[in-house]
């Protein structure tokens, strides 16, 4: 016989019950019991036509390609890394993510505690090699040098000043790659142009940036580029100029300005993301570092149909690209 | 003129009368039914202790606060005063004890604060200015309208708000307290001025406790205890001692009697101490002084001329910049309080709800504050004896009559007198050989004075080195066998009991040199 | 020659950078003169930025999206003022909750709405009569957009209404002592309602001057911290307009000096790291206020709610 006291716990561990069902059906929806769930933390907004914009890509390209079986969540401009921290833990300790990536090398310390501490959990991050040793940690970069080469030729083709402004966030990272390839492609077509490269130690700070391409543009640069989502503003002052290229970098920033933008490096980070799911459904959770290359089709020189690019120039960059991909190309950075 | 206008051109109020009047807070009646009122060319003193209620009763005339029962009548018309605004439309005049002033702005800008400026939105100083040298001239309040107030000495700045009262058209004035803050010659300045207005046909309220000053200024008296009006008596008619029974409802001792003590050897020296103040400027200059052991040393002053930093530097609060302290002929420079402590200093600090004690902490907590870990209210320096805390800590509240529900209460529920006593009781629980009284018993009503005075006696008796420091003039006179005056953190002046007299001390006060 | 095109480049940099700020530090001053500590302006610029651009980017009407920017802000401080006199909340505490929510709120309306950063066109470049064509000085001070003049033109009105009229009076005198201002019949919380939420409309307006004025462009937390700098500008500048303009001049100046560091170390031949390039303006602005003499203009009663009561 069960006390009074005890019938009285019955309905309440039903109510209970009842109210959390509802809320993990909320969260799991009604797909198909082997759902390969992602879920990523980014720095910036899922919108910033830079960085975060460019995962968030590949993510809806992988989901319309695998459909019911495939489901992500993110969490945008964590740019707080312990707000991060809480994130990863939680998605980690839930059990209910097949891969958990951390998109943004500031993440690195975290992943690091993390991983051997949820073993059957398998983590992505970058931009960088190191996978800790863990088996269970992949680390993906990006060789955004190669799109930044093919850039440099393209743009040191179109300057008619011999000056080419370049507006950095902080001198780390694939920004740091693609400034060094930046440079490395112009050198090649003509080493006597200069390019003035101006890290402005901030991701976001649009303003700065705004005004870092203001002071290109006084020093006679006719042609810029720039990394990182605070570039907008650079964008804006090139396009308000009228007579001022743009080269994009990480996303396709030609919606920002048709006018001026020629050509965008776009990060394709589905073509790393589907090896790892393929190899974590396989049963492998990590050890391996990726990197999007021009030749494995990561990396893409988007141009902008708009903009009147003449025969040549495009032939001349079509060429570079196939000389990276096949190695007849090398370049060396500084 | 016509008759019924003063010089400052605004209507007389001829006469104010408040009646029946009654004001309630959570627990207290603090005004209870009181009648009290005021004619033109009269200066009408309220008198009465901390929490008797006169306070209140002006802060409702002024419209501060609002009564529950009772009426107040301008020349017989009933008028009800919701605000500062209203009294001040009504002709009624406040000058508080703590100036309403603005320190950073310019006497002008402070008598234009909450005026309508004849240019509109923007401000007319120029025209203010003119109008106030007018009326410094009428009542020989002189005062320059650029100055700053932070500037100004204290006497100036009541000035500024008296003048600032009779630019509004104030035809009564309510006077709080006004004296507290004045060296001797400086009251004697704010007497004129105050005759003169009523000479002109204000009407004056003086609300004080300071029972010669009431008698020398006033046409009437009235006594307030407890929230209720317990005498009103014409001023020649009234003596001290009469006001002072009034006041406390029994008998009071205005003077005490300082047998002959043949004074010890010198139990406190300082030698050219010099220090910091706060406002990072010399706090004080080269002070040397010696108590004897038996002995009052009076230290007067107006407030802010390095009285305050000469406690803190003995009893180790303030570091020295330079000269040495010896207690017991022990070099204590730069000692830390609780080695000032253990050389058997004691010290009854100025700020006492921040110095004194800790105001969330019980009467008996506060009273073992600095002796807890010793015995006997501790065992081994660790564990406290809570029974013999509270044992000693009732047997001090007998002694020194703590008004107190009991030992647990939080010290912060208890008043202002209560709470020295029980500051009293633990510096002197210790027995000290030195102790420092820095103002002990101001905002304490006269009968706790009058305890706290004789305890001091008792302790002179004993042979302990006193060191008295006080901004009220006649409790120094009454306590000190030596006084001292101190003026910007130096010690200007000293004098022997029997040679001092209020117009040398006042002027040595107000920095004059003076050779006695 | 090079140096020239530096000096001029690096002054109208200054100047622009400089906006945003003077606008936001100006409204500041007039809630901190008043007693009020409002932290939460660079949440205020950021929901003022967004209603501009919103404004802009569906209509095309520059002074609709002013408009906006200024309502916005208003509203904004107005519940500030609320929070922080009515309520008598933990000024810093509901500073940095206003600054929260206008941050969440200003990303997600953004994302419900035009959802990708998309270029607009925003105030162009006065181009004055005789003036702008000035060698020299005419790109420094002549060739800006017109929320760059209406910004400088505040510092005067400011200092104006602060010192010389009987609303800065008021401001003052509850800013240092509101018993003394409540004694002489002025609303202490009145007082305070008008500064915060006029200072509000100040901070819309700085956030109007960055997204439809100098970048054109709306972005996830635009600002990035501009009015923490902004506040900071204020004690910088002692509460006096003129000193927070310079404040706010000389962060811009170095600033945009530090966009320069590599044109200056190629005509000079040394090499700065960059580091040091863009800490210096931070550097700068802690050694004056370490520096800065007594300040008699504190207003003594800040961060201190207002109560009727026993004195």
């Amino acid at each position: 016989m069960l006390s009074r006291k005890k019938w009285l716990l019955l309905p309440l561990i039903l109510l209970m019950v009842a109210l959390v069902v509802p809320m993990q059906g909320h969260t799991r929806s009604a797909k198909a019991q082997d759902t390969f769930k992602v879920a990523v933390v980014m720095p910036s907004a899922s919108n910033d036509l830079a960085f975060s914009q460019s995962m968030i890509d590949a993510l809806t390209a992988i989901d319309e390609e695998m459909g019911d079986g495939f489901e992500f969540v993110f969490q945008e401009n964590t740019f707080v890394v312990d707000d991060a921290a809480i994130a990863l833990r939680e998605w980690a300790a839930s059990g209910e993510y097949s891969l958990i990536i951390a998109h943004g090398s500031q993440y690195g310390a975290i992943l690091e505690e993390l991983a051997p501490e949820f073993p059957d959990v398998s983590f992505a991050w970058g931009t960088d090699v190191d996978t800790f040793g863990y088996d269970n940690v992949y680390a993906y970069e990006a060789g955004s040098d190669q799109g930044g080469f093919v850039n440099g030729v393209l743009a040191a083709l179109l300057t008619n000043s011999n000056v080419i402004g370049v507006v950095g966030p902080i001198e780390v990272g694939d920004a740091k790659l693609y400034v060094d390839g930046f440079k490395a492609g112009v050198a090649w077509v003509n080493p006597e142009i200069a390019v003035n490269v101006n890290y402005i130690q901030s991701f976001s700070d649009v303003a700065l940036a705004s005004e870092a391409a203001q002071a290109h543009i006084a020093n006679g640069a006719d042609v810029m580029t720039g990394s990182a989502q605070m570039v907008v503003g650079a964008v804006g002052v090139a396009k308000e100029t009228g007579n001022v290229l743009w080269f994009g970098q990480q996303s396709n920033q030609t919606e920002l300005a048709p006018e001026i933008v020629v050509a965008n490096q776009v990060y394709h980070w589905e073509v790393v993301l589907k090896e790892i799911i393929a190899q974590v459904q396989a049963g492998t959770l990590g050890g391996t570092s990726y990197k999007l290359t021009l030749e494995n089709g990561g990396l893409v020189i988007e141009y902008n149909e708009a903009y009147a690019l003449s025969a040549f120039d495009k032939f001349v960059a079509d060429a570079v690209i196939q000389g990276i991909i096949d190695g007849t190309i090398t370049y060396t950075l500084e | 003129m016509p008759e019924n206008l003063l010089p400052t051109g605004h209507r007389r109020i001829e006469q104010m009368r408040m009646q029946g009047i009654v004001k309630k807070f959570p627990g207290v009646l603090a005004v209870d039914h009181v009648d009290f009122d005021v004619k033109a060319g009269e200066i009408h003193a309220l008198l009465g202790e901390n929490g008797a209620g006169k306070s209140t009763l002006m802060k409702i005339l002024y419209g501060l606060y609002h009564p529950e029962e009772g009426h107040i009548y301008l020349n017989d018309q009933s008028v009800v005063i919701r605000s500062p605004n209203h009294a001040i439309q009504h002709g009624i005049g406040m000058i508080h004890q703590h100036f309403m002033l603005v320190p950073s702005l310019t006497v002008a800008e402070n008598v234009a604060l909450g005026l309508k400026s004849s240019r509109g939105l923007i401000l007319d100083l120029e025209v203010v200015s003119k109008r106030i040298r007018e009326l410094s001239e009428i009542y020989g309040l002189q005062v320059n309208p650029n100055s700053p107030i932070w500037q100004l000495a204290v006497g100036e700045q009541q000035r500024v708000e008296i003048l600032r009262a009779l630019y509004r058209g104030a035809a009564l004035l309510i006077l709080d307290e006004p004296t507290a803050v004045l060296t001797p010659q400086e009251v004697d300045d704010l007497f004129r001025i105050l005759n003169q207005m009523t000479a002109d046909g204000h009407a004056l309220i003086f609300i004080s406790h300071k029972l010669h000053e009431v008698l020398a200024i006033s046409h009437r008296i009235t006594v307030l205890r407890d929230g209720k009006r317990v005498y009103s008596i014409p001023a020649e008619s009234a003596t001290k001692e009469m006001l002072a029974q009034m006041m406390v409802g029994r008998p009071v001792v205005l003077r005490y009697d300082l047998p002959p003590i043949e004074p010890g050897p010198a139990l406190l020296r300082l030698e050219g101490v010099c220090a910091t103040s706060d406002r990072g400027d010399e706090g004080l200059k080269n002070v040397s002084l010696n108590v004897h052991a038996g002995e009052i040393v009076g230290v007067a002053g107006v407030s802010g001329n390095g009285q305050r930093e000469l406690a803190q530097v003995i009893a180790g609060m303030r570091s020295i910049t330079a000269g040495k302290i010896w207690l017991n002929n022990d070099d204590v420079t730069s000692h830390s309080p609780a080695a000032m402590n253990q050389h058997g200093l004691s010290h009854i600090p100025e700020a006492r709800m921040t110095d004194g004690v800790i105001k969330n902490f019980t009467v008996a907590e506060n009273f073992v504050l600095q002796n807890h870990g010793r015995k006997p209210y501790a065992w081994g320096g660790l564990f406290m004896n809570f029974r013999s805390i509270t044992r000693q800590c009732k047997t001090a509240i007998k002694d020194y009559e703590i008004k107190t529900p009991s030992h647990e209460t939080p010290i912060k529920s208890l008043s202002g007198g209560n709470i020295q006593k029980l500051v009293l009781a633990r510096e002197l629980s210790r027995q000290p050989r030195v102790l420092i009284a820095a103002q002990p018993t101001r905002g304490v009503d006269i009968g706790a004075s009058e305890y706290i005075h004789h305890r001091l006696l008792e302790e002179r008796t004993k042979g302990t080195a006193i060191l008295l420091i006080s901004e009220d003039l006649d409790e120094i006179l009454a306590l000190s066998d030596r006084i001292v005056v101190m003026y910007e953190g130096a010690i200007v002046g000293a004098v022997k009991r029997d040679a001092a007299d209020v117009r040398t001390l006042g002027l040595m006060m107000a920095g004059s040199k003076v050779t006695v | 020659m090079i140096t020239d095109i530096l000096k001029a480049s690096v002054a109208a940099s200054a100047i622009r950078l400089a906006t945003p700020y003077i606008f936001a530090s100006l409204g500041e001053t007039f809630g901190q003169r008043s007693g009020v500590l409002n932290l939460g302006v660079d949440g205020i610029m950021l929901l003022g930025a967004f209603a501009a651009y919103y404004a802009v980017f569906e209509t095309g009407n520059l002074l609709l999206g002013v408009l906006a920017a200024l309502i916005v802000g208003m509203l904004l401080g107005l519940a500030m003022a609320f929070i922080s006199v009515t309520l008598q909340a933990e000024q810093g505490i509901s500073g940095i909750g206003l600054y929260l929510f206008g941050l969440g709120l200003s990303e997600l309306l953004f994302q419900k709405t035009v959802v990708t950063p998309t270029p607009i066109d925003g105030f162009p470049r006065v181009n004055l009569p005789i003036l702008t064509d000035l060698p020299v000085l005419g790109e420094i001070f002549f060739h800006h957009n017109l929320l760059v003049y209406v910004a400088f033109a505040l510092v005067p009105i400011s200092a104006f209404v602060l010192n010389r009229t009987t609303f800065g009076l008021q401001i003052r005198a509850v800013g240092q002592n509101p018993e003394a201002a409540d004694a002489m019949g002025i609303s202490v919380a009145r007082v305070r309602y008008m500064t915060v939420t006029l200072g509000g409309g100040f901070a819309g307006l700085a956030g109007a001057s960055l997204s439809i004025a100098l970048l054109n462009i709306f972005q996830s937390n635009l600002t990035s911290g501009q009015g923490f700098i902004a506040v900071a500008l204020v004690y910088f500048g002692a509460w006096r307009p003129y000193w927070v303009m310079g404040g706010a001049l000389l962060f811009s100046t170095v600033n945009a000096l530090q966009l320069q560091v590599k044109t200056i170390e190629n005509a000079l031949g040394i090499n700065v790291p960059s580091e040091f390039a863009v800490m210096a303006p931070y550097v700068v602005t802690i050694i004056t206020l370490i520096f800065a003499s007594k300040r008699v203009e504190q207003p003594t009663a800040l961060t201190k709610p207002f109560e009727r009561g026993e004195s």
